[in-house]
């Protein structure tokens, strides 16, 4: 590692934690149901987690959405368990949204939407990535 | 020869529903569904309703837009999966786009 990486490893926030990154929708596949089981498991063994929701998995965090209306139990309500479990740190990518023209309405509390640089940022100073 | 076109992918993460506009004829009918229903909020979407002459005719099945907390557009014609059977038959031929 030359010395120009360390500098800026070490000017970014020390979350050394791991990542999740959610790129699917939620009800077609099975992904985001694995995601969220991954992130509840790591959390409750008091493990830092943050999670990322890039391209079509954006849509996990809109509000009005009702699984039961394509006979698919509704995982996403499970997301508002998150600060019980000490997950704070909930990223989406602007730009996801911004493409599906979607607005900033979430069905929970605490998401922090950010430019792709800072998505980007936010996502390298983990040590490690699990993506679905 | 008119075709049915089932449309169950999201344009955002597959190009299944460009290569179903690629292959789009007259008298044909779209029918978006599942994770399909996505591409109503697409710019292909927006340029297929400019490019409808009224022949081409584009349905999506509320229930599975409704779940994904989706709002059909004027020109989309809101239908029930029964009416899909029904569709089948007004078509010499069904492509599945997923």
């Amino acid at each position: 590692m030359t010395s120009i990486e360390q500098t800026s490893l070490n000017a970014l926030p020390k979350e050394s934690g791991l990542a999740i990154i959610n790129s699917k929708a939620p009800f077609s596949s099975n992904h985001g149901k694995d995601a969220l089981d991954i992130a509840l498991i790591f959390a409750s063994f008091e493990q830092k987690v943050s999670l990322f929701f890039q391209g079509d998995g954006v849509y996990q965090l809109i509000a009005d959405q009702d699984g039961k209306l394509v006979s698919i139990k509704d995982y996403l309500k499970t997301f508002s368990a998150f600060e019980f479990y000490d997950i704070e740190d909930i990223y989406v990518c602007q730009q996801s949204l911004v493409n599906r023209q979607l607005d900033e309405k979430f069905h929970i509390d605490g998401v922090q939407v950010l430019t792709s640089i800072e998505f980007s940022t936010a996502l390298n100073s983990h040590q490690h990535v699990l993506r679905f | 020869m008119s075709t049915l076109h089932l449309v169950r992918q999201s344009a955002f993460a597959s190009n299944d529903f460009a290569q179903c506009l690629s292959v789009l004829d007259h008298q044909d009918s779209i029918v978006l569904m599942d994770d399909g229903c996505y591409n109503l909020k697409h710019t292909l979407m927006d340029s297929l309703i400019k490019r409808i002459d009224g022949t081409i005719n584009i349905n999506v099945i509320a229930s599975h837009a409704q779940a994904r907390a989706i709002e059909p557009t004027t020109e989309v014609k809101r239908i029930e999966m029964s009416d899909v059977v029904q569709l089948t038959f007004n078509h010499e031929k069904v492509i599945t786009w997923q």
